[in-house]
């Protein structure tokens, strides 16, 4: 009996052995890549619903370019353009929720995150075939078409207990724009993370040109591990964060700017009070926010990014003293420091950053 | 008494035991070992949603010439270690302006001409997502 029970034994501890290598690698990862909303898109879905959640999640970024897009003919954004001046248009109500919740963006920062620039944008053509630098006479002019009084959105409707309400009337001041590309990757996000949850993912990553969510965990149960570029370092990160259910939304100068004919860069990122490119002592800003926060987390680290780019260091630090326990950020300064939030000190990995690494207090 | 001896381990036992277990072993390090066996890094290069291009970057000997042609023509030079666009006629140059990568996972993007060219490799530090 005894030599029986070694065999069994045996036989367990081989099946054992067997088992532990097929359990061990990573649970399958379905990825998608796709150029849409003006960006590339990388997706990456872990779990048995993956290749399901990534065919979804590719038919609702193709629907949301098509309601949101300002070059797209028939989108809701570019009929309330076309309507500037006039009677007004009705709006489907989750793109005039997007655009009152913008309003609010812009209301919170003081106007450093604002919609309504695109006439701005515009002239500068920083990203187009033919940037150029606006007289100053141009950008006073077109100074006085930015604000968020030029932009009416019928509030009422979005209060009502019709969720989404199907029509809201909205109108736009004659001569001014908007364009939802400060906020419309975020809110893509949010809606794949919608997507991930309701196909019940382990986990996943979605990048839509500088707006990352991670879900779960990866493949081997850990945290994602998500790296902030080297501004300075196209080779380099600046740090790592491991993070699970958060988005991180990162915005810069480094990489999409024009040279002026007499050698002064300009970077993209238009100053809503100058009607400049924002001439900021940042050269990073990289805003986190969590899932469990609430909703629409990664349109708002969308508008903050921006937003605090756009204010500079001092101005970056004191509106997270006000807002603290909406988001966490990292900032990478001009002169070479970078500064984290608290609430990052668990999830931040300094190790071989080639800055100096501090926590805002 | 046959159903006995049936059960009696014999030499033959001990060498399907012995070989069950090397089998394991061997699987073991084939599964481990391509996954840590770290220095290889491949460039994959897609134009319009298509692969073009995969070059095992660490076999290059010497400075590798391609060239990516549609509206936009960018001129990507890899060598060993890395690769960058070096030349790129698109309005934006962001592609140009990105640099040199040489780590897994990173990637250029021309989003004019819908280029992307992302390095592969197995390397125990990759990050899962770059984001900037």
């Amino acid at each position: 009996m005894r030599k029986l029970r070694l065999r069994i034994g045996a036989l367990v501890s081989a099946a054992a052995l067997a088992l532990s290598l097929t359990a061990c690698g990573a649970a399958k990862a379905e990825t998608l890549d796709i150029f849409a909303m003006d960006t590339y898109m990388s997706l990456v879905a872990v779990g048995s619903g993956g290749y399901d959640a990534l065919q979804t999640a590719a038919v609702e970024i193709n629907r949301l370019e098509a309601l949101l897009s300002r070059t797209k003919d028939g989108s809701d954004v570019s009929r309330l353009n076309a309507s500037a001046g006039g009677e007004g248009v009705t709006l489907s109500g989750e793109t005039a929720a997007l655009l009152a919740l913008a309003k609010d963006c812009a209301d919170r920062t003081a106007g450093a995150f604002d919609v309504t620039v695109a006439p701005l944008v515009d002239a500068w053509g920083i990203t187009t075939d033919t940037p150029r630098v606006p007289a100053q006479s141009e950008i006073e002019a077109l100074l006085t078409l930015v604000g968020g009084e030029h932009l009416t959105v019928d509030d009422s409707a979005l209060h009502s207990s019709q969720l989404p309400p199907e029509d809201v009337a909205a109108a736009l001041d004659a001569g001014c724009a908007v364009d939802l590309g400060g906020i419309a990757k975020g809110y893509a996000s949010d809606r794949v993370a919608d997507i991930f949850e309701k196909y019940q993912l382990t986990g996943g990553t979605v990048s839509l040109g500088g707006n990352v969510y991670v879900c779960g965990t990866t493949g081997e149960g850990k945290p994602w591990n998500v790296a902030i570029q080297d501004p300075n370092d196209s080779d380099g990160f600046a740090v790592r964060l491991r993070l699970s259910d958060a988005f991180v939304v990162t915005s810069g100068g480094y990489q999409r700017y024009f040279t002026a004919p007499d050698g002064t860069v300009y970077q993209h990122i238009i100053d809503p009070a100058t009607g400049y490119p924002a001439r900021s002592d940042l050269v990073s800003v990289s805003i986190v926010t969590y899932r469990a926060g609430g909703d629409r987390q990664g349109t708002m680290a969308d508008a903050y990014s921006t937003a605090l780019y756009v204010m500079g260091e001092a101005g970056a630090a004191a509106f997270w003293q006000a807002h603290r326990s909406d988001f966490d950020m990292v900032l990478i300064t001009g002169d070479g420091r970078l500064l984290y939030t608290p609430g990052l000190a668990d999830t931040i990995e300094t190790d071989g950053s080639a800055y100096a690494c501090q926590v805002i207090a | 008494m046959l159903v006995k001896s049936s059960l009696k381990p014999c030499r033959w036992d001990l060498l399907v035991a012995g070989a069950v277990a090397a089998l394991a072993v061997i699987t073991g390090i084939v599964f481990y070992g391509a996954q840590t066996g770290g220095g290889a890094l491949s460039a994959v290069i897609t134009h319009r949603g298509t692969e073009v291009e995969r070059i095992d970057l660490t076999r290059l000997t010497k400075e590798t010439e391609i060239t990516v042609s549609g509206v936009y023509t960018l001129h990507i030079c890899a060598d060993s270690a890395g690769i960058a666009v070096t030349q790129a006629d698109c309005p934006t140059q962001d592609c140009v302006h990105t640099g040199r990568i040489t780590r897994p996972g990173q990637s250029i993007v021309c989003l004019p001409e819908q280029v992307v060219i992302h390095l592969e490799g197995r390397s125990d530090d990759a990050p899962d997502v770059i984001v900037g």
